[in-house]
This record gives structure tokens, sequence and C-alpha cells, in this order.
């Protein structure tokens, strides 16, 4: 199977699972408006009456959160400290949906229904929830190998007076760290497949033999690009169109967030489609160890008798 | 024989200046760039102006601040200041081999070092030398001072790194002799400060003459007009001369391979006979005060920043303009900004008399006016710190702070603001795409000020601020917003006005924060003490806010009421039946109970103005004097509140919460689900990236 004939299989599976998508993105919608409710918990009481409103509540603006700093002391340091927590909610979160997730784009059928999908999330989510473990620790390898980059830039270049070597290496360690940070993924998502299909439990095994997986197979990083692309091409398109919408009244501020939610189910359908590939290739990739010899009860009924063996 | 004329030649020129010449230099110095070590000797002309007779001199000895760790500078910096960090082990240091006097005296064993600030016995940046005869009111002294200087790796300001060379505080400087009722003085003292982390300098004015041999592949610039240039064959090494009058240091720059381009600026192209009678009438002087001279424009830039040379004389071109017709035309010949290369940033960033280092990456996007601010910044000190020359030991504010608030207006006037942060991605500039709002650098000093509002004086000495963060805050964006505060009281034009009067009086003299108040009383006419007490010389908060905003329709009273003699009884019911009356009947006119509730939150006092507005379009104003902690207006109306607004002119700048200046009765619903549900799209963003990659 070439790449591209995985991928457009893998996009046949995915919508083949709309309801499983609009799921996906509904309860992965929940879990972000419950992250957002510190921040809006800050700015929403001490702006949702007052006239300074829409000048302080532009993107980004720094003067309202110094301000809002300077105002809630107590209040604002709560916030950011909540937010380690809750980055790992939102992580564990989405470890979660993926074994649903995964276990549906697994099957061959394309029969969907919530209670599989959840029963899917609960059911791998130990096994997942490991696999994220090891793969910090990759990511962790990830970004020393991209910054021993810019460590040898600097020892060739850093005594330099001119910054445009330093600069390029800090982009060739950029670019390093995406890519190995897209193969430390690419890797997880064979990996999260390997384990719904063999039915294992042993997380770590899956994890390296995935890696080795992608190491050995380079063109399975030729989907990972593909994807990329589209990712970028979507963003592409979202974020031009995003600027020029005058979200200053109600109803054009209700279609720049329609056009918002639309680009994160694009986006959620690129995962999916990512998890599909995996799904498509990996028998081929692995093929199964021949599954020992079954044995079939022979049924005493005389209409089967001609089949048994 | 030589000390004779050049003594004669002094009084000459102290009578021509444009300044007094207390302290004037003449330097020959050689760099030896082997060893990174700069051997010169120096001839000092010293005036007594006091009426003091002073029998010891003080000098700094800079340079001395990075001879070892244990010196002030580098026990209070940790060998860290201004984003930059002391690595390796070229130390910097300065000795004085020998000194005499123009009697012949030697007195280089009266020498001993002083720490007038902190008794660090390890510190070295400040000496004192007693002298065999005092000098007398009047009288002039010449010293002759033979002296090496070790440049240390850049790091502060000054330094070397590779055969980049920034030269400042490098040879023995004379402190400065302040009399009674100078400046803040009650008695003759020198003010000749040991060299601290948070600190930069003060001295008195003079003519400096240098002679510099460098090695000859050396492009070189320094303060002042080129006079010389000897080619020294045998040695391979050039000479060149300096000079400058009317200032206050003197710093140089070598590097082979800088990009050395000149300009005029013409001051009759810049100006136009409409801005130059714009400026006259705004600050009531004659237009010739007004006009501009022309100046020749030095830039020395890296080569990997060779695209970025107009964008630096654009700049240096808008300061000559601006800063000039503002406060006065800029009185010498040349200016000379330096771009200091990869790993130099140090060097960066700094102002000495007629010669500034700005600094800037490679390939800033246009959008991003960091090169331009740092431009005008550092330009801006030649009125803030060289032409007004404060102390900048005490009163850090009065320069980098007056700098700060010059700096934002033209930055704000030429560029629309400092514009972009430079984040770009593999060289695109992320922040255009993202339609991310341009920043002025009005609200960025605010953002910058709320960081530390009240936590310290805005005036210290600078070594006496909590930390350097609060150096930082108080001397440039604090003194910025409360000089924008300032402006807004007083009004753009008597602002003007203000500064330009601050400015063109203290030209080539020392004043202080008090004068400066004392001219902001005068040229506004009014009493602005309960202005600069609380913020100049005081470190009071400013905060107003909106306690409390109801509206309450009027029912019909209940009770025992006596109406012409006779005692009637309205029931509950009765009320009630009326009210529903009332309400159904659609020309009655309803009467609302408005209660308006203003707090003041912070320490500090501020008359206030407040706007109520009704919803049938009426408006009330109350001016409210803002010394009792609350204050409390009610309204009868036929209408309900729509808004209530704590000085809706913006003028207090310094109020550090405008979001609880202002009441709606409206729900911002608009604003509230814009931002939810950018908040939102930006934490699913962040989601996804998170399950994709775990
Ligand atoms: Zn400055």
């Amino acid at each position: 199977m070439t790449i591209t004939q995985a991928i457009s299989n893998a996009a046949r599976r995915a919508n083949g699972r709309k309801r499983m998508i609009v799921l996906y993105w509904f309860t992965q919608m929940m879990v972000a408006a419950l992250a957002a409710l510190p921040l809006l918990g800050i700015a929403v009481p001490m702006l949702a009456h007052s006239g300074w409103a829409p000048e302080l509540l532009k993107q980004f603006d720094v003067t309202f959160i110094t301000e809002a700093m300077q105002a809630r002391p107590g209040v604002g340091g709560a916030a950011f400290s909540a937010y380690p927590l809750i980055i790992f909610l939102t992580m564990t979160s989405g470890v979660f949906l993926a074994g649903g997730a995964v276990k549906l784009m697994v099957q061959d059928a394309t029969v969907y229904s919530p209670r599989e999908f959840w029963s899917g999330c609960g059911e791998y989510f130990w096994r997942f929830f490991r696999l994220m473990l090891y793969s910090l620790l990759l990511y962790a390898i990830a970004n020393a190998l991209a910054g021993s980059v810019k460590k040898v830039a600097d020892k060739m270049w850093g005594d330099g007076l001119e910054s445009a070597p330093m600069v390029m290496a800090g982009w060739v360690s950029n670019a390093l760290l995406i890519l190995l940070c897209g193969l430390v993924s690419t890797a997880m998502d064979y990996a999260k497949v390997r384990l719904v299909r063999d039915e294992s439990r042993k997380s770590l095994r899956a994890c390296l033999g995935s890696i080795w997986l992608v190491l050995r197979n380079p063109r399975v990083m030729g989907a990972w690009l593909i994807l990329a692309v589209f990712w970028v091409l979507f963003t592409m398109l979202y974020q031009p169109v995003a600027n020029n919408i005058p979200a200053v009244k109600m109803p054009l501020i209700l279609v720049l967030a329609l056009w918002q939610q639309l680009y994160i189910l694009a986006r959620v359908w690129l995962r999916f489609v990512s998890w599909g590939t995996a799904a498509e290739l990996d028998p081929e990739l692995r093929p199964a160890p021949l599954p020992p010899e079954e044995f079939v009860p022979v049924l005493s009924t005389g209409a089967t008798e001609d089949y048994a063996i | 024989m030589r000390f004779l004329l050049l003594s004669l030649l002094t009084w000459s020129v102290a009578l021509a200046g444009l300044s007094k010449h207390i302290a004037s230099y003449d330097i020959q110095a050689t760099l030896n760039h082997k060893t990174h070590t700069i051997t010169g000797n120096e001839t000092l002309t010293w005036v007594n102006d006091s009426p003091d007779t002073v029998s010891t001199l003080q000098f700094h000895l800079y340079m001395n601040a990075f001879r070892n760790t244990k010196s002030t500078f580098f026990t209070e910096s940790g060998g860290q200041l201004r984003g930059d960090q002391f690595k390796g082990d070229e130390w910097g240091w300065i000795e004085v081999k020998k000194m005499r006097l123009a009697s012949g005296a030697d007195v280089t064993k009266a020498i001993r070092f002083i720490h007038p600030d902190d008794n660090n016995a390890e510190d070295r940046t400040v000496i004192e030398v007693a002298l065999p005869q005092a000098v007398k009111p009047g009288e002039t002294i010449q010293v002759a001072i033979d002296f090496e200087t070790k440049m240390p790796m850049v790091f502060a300001r000054t330094g070397f790194r590779k055969d980049f060379y920034l030269v400042g505080q490098w040879f023995p400087k004379i402190g400065v002799w302040e009399t009674a009722g100078f400046r803040y003085s009650t008695q003759g003292a020198w003010n000749c400060h040991q060299f601290h982390a948070n600190s930069e300098f003060f001295a008195n004015f003079g003519r400096y003459d240098v002679q510099l041999t460098v090695p000859s592949e050396m492009v070189i610039g320094a303060t002042g007009e080129q006079t010389k240039r000897v080619e020294n064959v045998s040695n391979k090494t050039t000479t060149y001369g300096f000079h400058q009058e009317d200032v206050t240091d003197f710093a140089w720059t070598v590097q082979p391979n800088y990009i050395r381009v000149e300009r005029m600026f013409e001051a009759a192209k810049e100006t136009t006979a409409k801005e130059i009678a714009y400026e006259a009438k705004l600050g009531g002087v004659p237009e010739e005060d007004v006009r501009l001279s022309d100046v020749k424009m030095i830039v020395l830039m890296q080569p990997e920043h060779a695209e970025q040379i107009e964008r630096t004389f654009h700049a240096t071109r808008a300061a000559l303009k601006h800063f000039g017709l503002w406060y006065g035309r800029y009185p010498y010949k040349t200016i000379t900004v330096v771009d200091p290369p990869y790993g130099a940033g140090g060097a960066g960033g700094m102002e000495y008399p007629t010669f500034i280092t700005a600094g800037t990456s490679w390939k800033l996007p246009p959008g991003s006016r960091g090169l331009e601010e740092v431009t005008v910044h550092e330009f801006g000190h030649q009125f803030w710190m060289q032409l007004v020359a404060t102390n900048e030991f005490e009163e850090s504010p009065m320069d980098e702070g007056l700098n700060t608030y010059s700096t934002t207006l033209i930055m704000d006037k030429v560029y629309g603001g400092i514009g972009q942060l430079p984040i770009t991605l593999f060289g695109m500039n992320v922040w255009d795409w993202l339609h991310l709002p341009g920043i002025s650098d009005l609200s960025l000093d605010r953002a910058a000020f709320l960081m530390s509002p009240a936590d310290d004086d805005l005036l210290r000495k600078s070594w006496q601020y909590y930390d350097s963060q609060s150096y930082g805050v108080n001397s440039y964006m604090r003194m910025g917003v409360t000089l924008d505060t300032l402006e807004r009281i007083v009004g753009h034009d008597t602002m003007a006005r203000l500064m330009r009067t601050y400015h063109t009086r203290y030209r080539f003299r020392h004043p202080t924060a008090r004068d400066f108040a004392k001219v902001a009383s005068e040229v506004s006419g009014q009493n602005l003490d309960w202005f600069f007490n609380q913020f100049f010389f005081g470190n009071r908060l400013l905060d107003y806010r909106i306690g409390e905003v109801t509206s309450e329709q009027r029912r019909t009273p209940m009770g025992r009421f006596e109406k012409g003699g006779t005692f009637q009884i309205t029931t509950r019911k009765d009320a009630r039946k009326a009210d529903d009356a009332n309400d159904e009947n659609k020309a009655f006119r309803k009467e609302y109970l408005g209660t308006v509730k203003i707090q003041r939150h912070g320490d500090a006092v501020a008359p206030v103005e407040i706007v109520i507005r009704f919803k049938d379009g009426s408006v009330e104003k109350r001016q409210w004097d803002g010394e009792y902690r609350w204050v409390k207006y009610t309204f009868v109306r036929s209408s309900e509140i729509e808004s209530v607004d704590i000085d809706p002119a913006k003028k207090y700048r310094l109020d550090v919460s405008f979001a609880n200046n202002s009441w709606v009765s409206k729900y911002q619903v608009e604003v509230s689900t814009h931002w939810s549900a950018n908040v939102l799209f930006w934490l699913q963003n962040l989601m996804l990236i998170l399950t994709s990659v775990a």
C-alpha cells in the first residue's frame, strides 16, 4: 500500500465515523472550557461592566494582563499556578479520548456506537497513559538532540562577531526538533494501534517497537509530512479569514467562533486520519504472527457436519 | 611649558564655550590589541569654580569595577547586568602609574582608595589625592596622569570582543565638586560615587582633546570631531585626533569591519517653515531659537546589518529633528551611532556625548522597531544626561525617565509605536500573520510600570532601589508614566513649554528633580505640590474605583402620612395597587433613585472628575477632591444610570487600574463572548497539540 493510499483509506475510515469526530470534538471542547475558566474568571468579572473592556480585552493586551495581576495578585497567582494542573488534566483527557478513538479507527467495520467509544476510552486508558509517560522521555531526548545542534553551532561560531550563522543554526535546530517530534508522535500513533490490534498491555514494548518500526520504515514519516502539510494548509486558510472577520457585533462574533470551531474540527479530523493511517499501514508493516491453531469444536447438529474437520 | 600654554588656552576656551569648562582633558592613548590594554597619559585641567578651598581631588577609576568579584559593582550585580553575563577571565582594571601636578610635585604616593558609598574596602573605583597645596576659589589646577587600562570582556557597556572594542569609562576622571547650594549640597564636598551595578555617571562639562593610536586596520568612531589622522607606517598603527567642547565624557570604538557611512542632517530640508513657526509659538520663543543646525551623522554598522543602515539614519534624523524642535537645537557638529556586533550586546544601548550605541538583530523585520526605539532613546540622552547633565548616580529617573517620556512621544509620532515584537518562525513574521495589534510605546510603558507601581520612591540613589527590576521600572517607565500623567494634567501645550523651559534653563548645567518641579509649577501657573510630593518625591499608589452603582425605581410610599391636618394610612395593598396602576399607565413618569459610590483604593489623593450618564441621554458631572476613602452621589431622575466614569479624560495614567474606573449598566456580552471564544480556541489548539504528541 502506498502512503497516499493509506491516507485516503484512513480519511475514508474517519469520514465513516463522523459522529465519533463530533463526540470527540465536543468532549474536548468541554475540557477546554473547563481549563478556560480560571482565565475567564479573572477577566470577565473585572471587565463585564467596564467601559474599558473593548480596549483592554484585545488579544494579548499587555496592559490588561499586568493590570489584572496588579489588581488581584492572589487570584492571578492562583490562576497561573493552576495551569500546570490544567495542562496535566487536558493531557490526560486527551489520552483518555484517544482510547476510544483509536479503538474504533482500528476496527475495520465502520460501526460506531458511543458505548463502544467510551468503553475503548476506559479499556485503553492506562496503557496509553503509560505510553504518554514514555513518550515524554523520548521528547526530552529529541529536545536534547536538537539542542545539541545549537551547542555545536555555539562551539563553531559562538565566538564570532556575526549572529547569522547562529540564527540559521537555530533554524536547523528547530527544524530538527519538529522532525524528531513528528517521528516520536508518529511512533506513538503506531504504538497505540499496536496495543489495540494486539490486545496487548505491554506499553513499553509497543513504544520501543514502534520507534523501531518508524526508523525501519522511514516512508511512514512521509505520511506524517503530508498530514503536516494539510495542517499548514488548513491554518493558512483559517488565519486570513479569521483576521478579516470584523468581530465587533454579536452575529459576526458568532461567525468567528463558528469559523474557529470549524478549524478545530478539521484538526480533529486530521488527528483521526493520522491514527487511521497507522491503522492502515500497521498490518502491512508488522504482519501479525499466525494465530495458534484453534480448536474448532465439532458440533453435533447435522447441518454443520460437513464443515467439521 | 606645555602646562602654561594649555592653561592659557583653556581660559580662553572656557570663556568662549557654551558651558563652563570645569574639567577638561588632553589625552594620548594607545591601544594594544594583543593585550587588550590601553596605555595613556592625560592632562586634566580643573577649575575650582566654587567659593571653597579644595584640598583634595577625587577621581573615578570606573574600570576597576571589573577588576574582581569583590568590587562593589560585582557584588551588587552578581556579574549580570542588563541581560548580559560576565564570562571568562578577561577582567578589566585601570592603574594610575603616575600623577604629577603642574608644579612638578609627584602626588602618586598620596593616592588612596576610598569607598564613600558602602565601605567596601575591596572596591577600587574611587581614589582621593591629598594636594600639597589647596586649590583656592577661582584657581585652576593641572594634573598629569599616566595610566594603563585593561579592557574587560564586553558585558556592561564597555569592553572588547575579538577585534571589537567599545571603550567607555576608561580614563581617570575627576569627580564633581559640589559647593553649598549646588544641587542638594549643604557644604562643599566631592560628589564622586563608586561604580555601582545600577548606576550611570555624573561629570562636569569641559573640553576633550584626545589622540588615539590604534592598529591601522581598525575603523574608528569617537566623541567629537575628528581633527587628525596620521599613519605610523613603522608599526602599522594610525593616530587619530578628536576634539569636542562642552561635553561631560569621551568614549570611542574600533573594529576592522565596521561599515562606516556618513550623511548630513540638513536642517533646512528636514524642517518646514510651518513646523518652526508652530514650535516657536508653542514655546513662546523667537523662530530663530527653534531653527536647527546641520549635523554630520556617522553610522558604524556591522556588515550583517547593512540593510538596516537606512533605518538607523531615519531614526537618527527623526530624533535630531524632534528633540531639536521641542527642546532646543542639538549644538554639536556630529553624532556617531554605533552598532555593536553579535555577542557584544552589553555594549549596545548606551549613551555618551555625541556618540551612542544602538543594537539590532539579523534581518530585523521592518515592523519591529526595536532598532528605531533604541536609536531614538540613546540619542535622547544627548538632551537628558549630556546637555541637561543631571546626576545619574542619584536621580536616574531624571535622565532615563525624561528620556523614556520623550522617546515615547517620538516613537508614537513618527512610527506609531514600537510596533511588533520580533517573533519570527523560520524568518516569517508571526506577529503580522496572527494579526496581533501593534504595540504603542505608551501602553508598553504603563504595562511595565504596573509591575512595580509604588514599591519604592520614584527617585532614589540608583543602588538603593529594592532590586534591579525596581531600579529599571522607576528610572524608565514609572517616570515616563508620571510625566505622561503630568502632561494630561497641565495640558499638551503647557507641558511642551514646561519641557522646553526646563531644558533651555538647565542646558549645560546640573539640575535636580526639585528644579524640574519648580519649573513645572512656574510654567503651568498652578501649584503642583500635591502632584510632585506624592508621585515624584513619594511612593503613593493611585487607584480610584467605582464601588457601587444602583438605580431603583421609586415606589408609592407606605405608612402613616399627615395630609391637611388629618392622618392617612397607605397600606401595602394600596401602595401595590397604585404601583400596578402606574406601571400600566404609559403616561406616568417613572422616577429612579440613582446611587453612585466611588472609592479611593490607593493611598494617593488626587482631584477626580466623575461623569454619570443616564439612559435618557442626560449627563451629570461631579468634581471630587478625592480625599476621604469614598464618596456617594444620589440622583432622582426619570431614567436609570447608564454609565459612570472616573477620570473620563483618562488623565491619570498612574491609576493602577483602568478597568475599575468605569461602569456600564449593559453587560459587555460582545466583548466577553469574543474573548471567551478566543481563549477557548487557543486552549483547544493547545489540547490538540498535546493529543498529537502524547
Ligand atoms: Zn537610557
